[in-house]
């Protein structure tokens, strides 16, 4: 089974800074893998494993994308080769855009059977590019894949929802969404990520993917962080008995 | 607040659509909701305060909810509607992406509020796992947002209100996806956001079994237990519907405590509503401590346990 996993690059939560007028700043932040992307790496991975065939990882974005540790990053996780569309036309790119793109990226990659995306990236967790890309490529498309079992020209999976667990069958070519807790992701040796080093990357542009000019179909006014709620801070640390005994004392009219 | 002519509703269940439709009624003209079921749940969105229904038929037991999505997007690409709302559910998402797709838009997940400024739809949401609220607008002719619960509030049923139910025509969908099978969940529902305490567990728990040492401790201040999301997607030990964060259960409780989570953005803006917040970790550094009224800095395994035996004594006296 040929199978292309889907991954974006996002600003590592933790390196976020809130600025005095309650904007964001990025400016710190170490760039990194989507987490909810890794599981879609190894859903594909587990697959081509147990019924043979080769992933291929897929990423569209800004500059970002050219940092090399985190395309070795990637194919240390098992890829046999990655493609890029990197432009700054994509610098933060909204669903559509992103879906367009990787839409694009597929059908000049030409042959697959499954596409794989993680329930939504790390950063803004729209959870809607497996959808609107399923669309455009015009083939069947679901979202919340806890399960895949491939099954000849098919897969059957399992989606979980809210109090429910569907099997599906579902026809190839197709593109699915995965849920977080369908594997947990394989931390690379350091041979796989030697092995990384010496794969084949793919590297194109907007044009290249014969979309030039497109432009985003949302418009952002703002974004600014909430106004912080303040907090007492009484911390006591250790423990002793004295030290719960004086915990106890200060917060036994909220426990009782 | 001014409003835009036309606004189209779509909810998987009743409950959801009724706050739509009062949702509609506050930023539209006229409100139209999709209806998937029979003839009387069809006529019910009326009196929920829809103008307009589309009747898209009975659910057949060979259809999913998905299936639909070519005949609303035929509906959609002729009327034009300037806003559609979709109930924040999965399935709602996946829909909602896949019409977004075909009339070129992107849609605006997971709306905190609606507002109409100068004409034009404005939707605020929290992006960086809450580390911030993002107001937004689509570009194109309508704007596909979802809509979690408690945004809007129902409006009384009313019966005598007008409106026509029209029947719409079902477009056989292109692709494939059959549901062969469907089972349902064990484990009760869980309403972790009437609970007035709430104890949070996180990673700082070593196994499994160590639940009960929490649980043990909630019950003996009549608390409910939640957890970080982790625990419940990744190892697994609780089940989905009990964490609390952005993408999980978002809360208002009187008291949080948080037993051995470190307290990241995605998690706190879940609880950062609560009155008061206690954590217990061993980490100086957690963040967590810079969201609490009361912390301490130890071992839960030391903590909890001396905790209990103060409360039990207590109790007894
Ligand atoms: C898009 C996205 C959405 C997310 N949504 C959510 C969400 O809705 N809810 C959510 O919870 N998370 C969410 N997360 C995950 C979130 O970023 C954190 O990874 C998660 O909240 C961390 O869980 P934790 O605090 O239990 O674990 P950790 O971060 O591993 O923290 C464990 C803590 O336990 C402490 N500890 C360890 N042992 C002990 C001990 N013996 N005694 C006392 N303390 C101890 C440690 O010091 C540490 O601070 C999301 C992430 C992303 C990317």
């Amino acid at each position: 089974m040929n199978i292309i996993t889907c991954y974006k690059i996002v600003p590592e939560e933790q390196d976020i800074v809130v600025l005095p007028d309650r904007s964001l700043s990025f400016a710190r932040a170490e760039w990194k893998i989507g987490q909810y992307d890794l599981n879609a790496i190894e859903a594909g991975m587990q697959i081509v494993e147990a019924a043979g065939g080769k992933v291929s990882a897929l990423s569209v974005g800004d500059k970002q994308l050219e940092n090399s540790k985190l395309k070795k990053g990637v194919l240390s996780r098992g890829p046999e080769d990655l493609y890029l569309v990197m432009d700054e036309q994509l610098e933060n790119s909204d669903t559509f855009l992103t879906a367009q793109v990787l839409t694009a990226a597929i059908r000049k990659i030409g042959e697959f059977d499954l596409v794989i995306c993680g329930e939504g990236s790390s950063d803004l967790y729209a959870q809607q590019v497996g959808a609107q890309l399923g669309e455009m490529l015009n083939i069947p498309t679901i979202n919340g894949i806890s399960k895949i079992t491939p099954e000849g020209n098919k897969i059957i999976a399992e989606r979980t929802l809210g109090n429910e667990i569907e099997v599906l069958e579902i026809s190839l070519p197709a593109v699915v969404s995965v849920t977080t807790d369908i594997n947990l992701p394989r931390i690379p040796s350091m041979k796989n990520i030697l092995a990384a080093g010496k794969k084949p990357i793919i590297e194109w542009d907007l044009s290249a993917v014969g979309l030039q000019g497109v432009t985003k179909q949302t418009e952002v006014i703002s974004t600014l962080a909430p106004e912080n709620v303040e907090r007492k801070k009484v911390i006591f640390e250790g423990e002793s008995e004295e030290v719960i005994q004086k915990l106890f004392e200060s917060i036994r009219k909220e426990l009782l | 607040m001014s409003k835009v002519t036309k606004v189209w509703v779509f909810a998987e269940k009743n409950t959801a659509l009724a706050q739509l439709c009062a949702g509609g009624r506050q930023l539209g003209e006229e409100v139209s909701a999709l209806v998937l079921g029979t003839k009387e749940e069809a006529e019910k969105a009326v009196s929920y305060g829809a103008d307009k229904v589309y009747w898209l038929g009975s659910s057949k037991q060979d259809k999913m909810l998905e299936d639909y999505t070519a005949t609303i997007c035929e509906l959609l690409k002729k009327e034009s509607p300037n806003l559609l709302m979709m109930q924040a559910s999965k399935r709602g998402k996946h829909v909602a992406g896949r019409l977004a797709a075909n009339i070129g838009t992107s849609v605006i997940v997971d709306a905190a509020g609606i507002e109409i400024a100068g004409g034009m739809i404005q939707v605020k949401h929290m992006v960086y796992g809450g580390a911030a609220f993002r107001v937004e607008r689509a570009l194109g002719k309508t704007t596909i947002t979802t809509v979690g619960p408690g945004l809007f509030n129902a409006l009384p049923e009313d019966n005598s209100r007008q409106g026509s139910v029209v029947e719409v025509d079902f477009v056989e969908p292109a692709g494939s996806v059959k549901c062969l099978e469907r089972k349902s969940k064990k484990g009760a529902e869980v309403n972790l956001s009437a609970a007035k305490r709430v104890v949070g567990i996180g990673r700082g728990i070593a196994s499994q079994e160590d639940i009960k040492i929490v649980e043990e401790f909630a019950g003996l201040i009549g608390a409910e237990v939640g957890c970080s999301r982790p625990i419940a997607e990744g190892v697994n030990w609780m089940p989905k519907e009990r964490y609390i964060g952005v993408s999980g259960a978002m809360l208002k409780p009187e008291v949080y405590i948080a037993i051995g989570i470190s307290g990241q953005v995605q998690h706190m803006v879940g609880v950062n509503q609560a009155k008061v917040i206690i954590a217990v970790n061993k980490d100086k550094g957690a963040p967590i401590f810079q969201h609490t009224d009361y912390g301490i800095i130890g071992d839960l395994y030391k903590v909890l346990p001396a905790l209990k035996e103060l409360i039990k004594t207590n109790n007894e006296n």
